[in-house]
């Protein structure tokens, strides 16, 4: 892999980095414009519904297991193998089903600021 | 033998980190790598840092103390990078800010609230610093009979010298180096233990002997004092006087030590401790935290709420995003994190199995903390007996050494750069002084309970800057009016319900919710911060502010 390039950042500039003094407000050197500024929120808008997706399957699944084993006990005693399922269920299983859910959230965000996967808006900036 | 594989590891963590002094030139290369980190290193950085006594240590501990249902925590611990990466990991990075209360004032224009955001870092820290170092000693004194303060001595200094030399550029390449070690130290024994194990201890493992009777002529080593209940007349040694105990109530000393003999019955653990379930038993059986009156599931989700809404406000966790170069990358950063974490989690189950067949007795005590390391000798002997120990021990010191160095980092950003902006020297020296001033502190603190501890880091951290971040990274309208009470609000509730917790034990219910606050602290702080910044006026540039963040790098 390449080694990353730095990139110009949006924040004021930090205090103490440099020792000229800071104003009491960060005022934004530029106000966005406003298609940036319509994208963004679309872009926003869009990984928040994509974030609000993967965190209800995540959700579901770590406070459903609970009340699967408070509601069947069983499944504590019942053995699956060497170890009873019910431990299996909280020991090994949640660690590749989240591991996954991190995955596919990680390609659908990356998806979603794509700019080509804009159909008829703003063409993607020069390079 | 165990001593010389510490010291070896000591000395390569400050030669790593002496290798990163010579590239460094201003706070921004101290405190985060210049930027330039790429994904995979910095989501080993990331999990090597994370990984702390109590994953590597405490979580196995508490199996044996409380069940099957400890094993909520790390899942806890893995998921809390699951919200990271949806909420926090690129938006968070693309504000360019270098600590969370760096972020605070970018966002929300307030210097109040960035020294305030410091204070709470500090308070995180020092609740998370603390017990790390502690167990650090409390590991020493076990494996290499050193006394308790030189083990404490030796790994403050440690941490705090290689952080002054390197900084974050030379802490990421020894977390990265860490988290191979730790997977490395933890799974291999894992395997190891489970084939000298033998076809009975195995079966065993998969349904551990209720604890009733002493099996074997066994001491007990109080740490804690400790309420105990006699079942039936007992014999016991104590610090090696016999002692004739009636049935009923007894109190042992934290520093004494009860022989008990072969075939004498447990007795059970009084006082507010009353409620643990014993090792092997039903309760302990069933994978949910919390038993009989203090509702099960509810002890689980708060667990479960608190450490994966933690992991987003430790301020540790957040500044190793901003060694990513761009957003996308953290982001990735933060996807891989949870493939890693759950791949050292996988095992933990082992140890817990383990410890609570061979060492039942610590159930007692109460001194799981330290358990693991004691295994290897109570099923083999000999070299492959101390072999194993010492791979065991430097795992748990690297684990440590880690978790320090970040938190450590955190604290000195927070104080030198925060508090009182200065420069690299200032922030070198603050490094150093935060490390000597924590050493004592840990003296002090030798019979805190570390994963009690650490949790209730978590618990703060989830109270405070997780509904900042959160509400400052999509919410336009969060003021800094609204996100200062809704901090001073989380702050109070948690620490205020966690030290009342403590100081009258209620026991059911009501006193799970007071030990273990994060079910309702966090939702009240979301509130108030919500109802606070609505009746608060909303600047004019803070939704251009807020939408910069979302924006994709290069454009």
């Amino acid at each position: 892999m390449n080694r990353p390039r730095r990139v110009a950042v949006t924040a004021p500039p930090e205090t103490g980095v440099r020792s000229r003094p800071v104003p009491a407000r960060p005022v934004p050197e530029t106000v966005l414009e406003r298609d940036r500024a319509a994208h963004a929120r679309r872009v926003r808008h869009a990984q928040l519904r994509r974030a609000a997706i993967t965190l209800a399957c995540g959700a579901l699944l770590l406070l459903g297991l609970p009340v699967l084993l408070h509601g069947v006990p069983g499944l504590a005693a019942w053995r699956l193998g060497w170890l009873p399922l019910g431990w299996m269920l909280v020991a090994w299983l949640p660690y590749p089903l989240l591991a996954l859910l991190a995955w596919w959230h990680l390609r659908r965000a990356e998806r979603a600021e794509r700019p080509d996967d804009r159909p008829g808006e703003d063409p993607a900036p020069a390079p | 033998m165990t001593g010389a594989v510490v010291v070896a590891l000591l000395l390569i963590t400050v030669l790593i980190g002496a290798r990163g002094v010579a590239a460094m030139r201003t706070t921004s290369d101290f405190l985060v790598a210049s930027r330039r980190t790429s994904p995979m290193l910095n989501a080993a950085a990331v999990s090597g840092e994370y990984l702390s006594a109590a994953s590597f240590l405490g979580v196995a501990g508490l199996v044996i103390k409380e069940g099957t249902g400890a094993l909520w925590y790390p899942v806890g611990f893995t998921a809390g990078y699951l919200l990271m990466l949806t909420l926090v990991a690129a938006p968070m990075r693309r504000s360019g800010a270098l600590t969370v209360p760096g972020f605070a004032e970018a966002r929300l224009g307030s210097r109040s609230l960035r020294r305030f955001c410091a204070v709470v870092v500090v308070v995180i820290g020092v609740l998370y610093l603390v017990p790390q170092i502690v167990a650090a000693g409390q590991l020493l004194t076990l494996v290499s009979g050193v006394d308790y303060w030189v083990g404490v001595v030796v790994s403050g200094l440690a941490v705090g010298i290689t952080l002054a030399l390197g900084g974050m550029r030379a802490a990421t390449y020894v977390q990265a180096f860490q988290f191979a070690l730790k997977l490395l130290l933890f799974a291999g024994p894992a395997i190891w233990l489970l084939l000298l194990a033998g076809p009975s201890l195995r079966a065993d493992m998969a349904a551990p002997p209720e604890f009733t009777h002493f099996t074997q002529q066994t001491p007990v080593d109080f740490r804690l004092d400790t309420d105990l209940v006699v079942t039936e007349p007992t014999v016991v040694a104590v610090d090696g006087v016999p002692v004739e105990l009636a049935p009923g109530p007894h109190h042992a000393r934290g520093d004494q030590v009860w022989l008990f003999p072969e075939g004498a019955a447990v007795p059970e653990l009084g006082g507010d401790r009353a409620s643990l379930p014993v090792p092997g038993g039903d309760q302990w059986a069933l994978p949910l935290l919390g038993t009989g009156e203090a509702a099960p599931l509810i002890a689980t989700w708060s667990v479960l709420v608190a450490t994966a809404l933690g992991t987003m406000g430790l301020p540790h966790v957040i500044v190793r995003f901003h060694t990513s170069p761009d957003g996308r990358g953290a982001r990735r950063t933060a996807a891989i994190t949870v493939a890693l974490l759950g791949s050292f989690y996988l095992f933990t189950v082992v140890y817990g199995l383990l410890g609570t067949v061979l060492t039942p007795e610590l159930h007692l005590s109460q001194t799981t903390d330290t358990a693991i390391v004691t295994l290897p000798a109570r099923i083999t002997d000999g070299s492959t007996a101390a072999v194993l120990t010492a791979l065991l021990t430097a795992g748990a010191f690297a684990a440590f050494l880690a978790t320090s160095l970040g938190l450590l980092l955190a604290l000195s950003g927070a104080l030198a750069h925060d508090l009182m902006p200065s420069g690299l020297r200032r922030l070198r020296l603050t490094a150093l002084a935060v490390s000597a001033a924590v050493v004592p502190a840990a003296l002090l603190m030798v019979r805190v309970d570390v994963s009690a501890a650490v949790t209730s880091a978590f618990t703060v951290a989830a109270s405070t800057f997780c509904p900042l971040l959160v509400l400052g990274l999509w919410w336009r309208g969060l003021t800094a009016r609204g996100a200062y009470a809704g901090m001073v609000t989380g702050l109070t509730c948690s620490v205020g319900a966690m030290g009342l917790g403590t100081a009258l034990p209620l026991g059911g219910t009501a006193g799970m919710l007071l030990t273990q606050p994060a079910l309702w602290s966090v939702p009240l702080a979301f509130l108030m911060m919500i109802a606070v910044s609505l009746g608060d006026h909303v600047p004019s540039w803070a939704e251009d502010t807020m939408l910069r963040l979302h924006l994709a790098d290069r454009e």
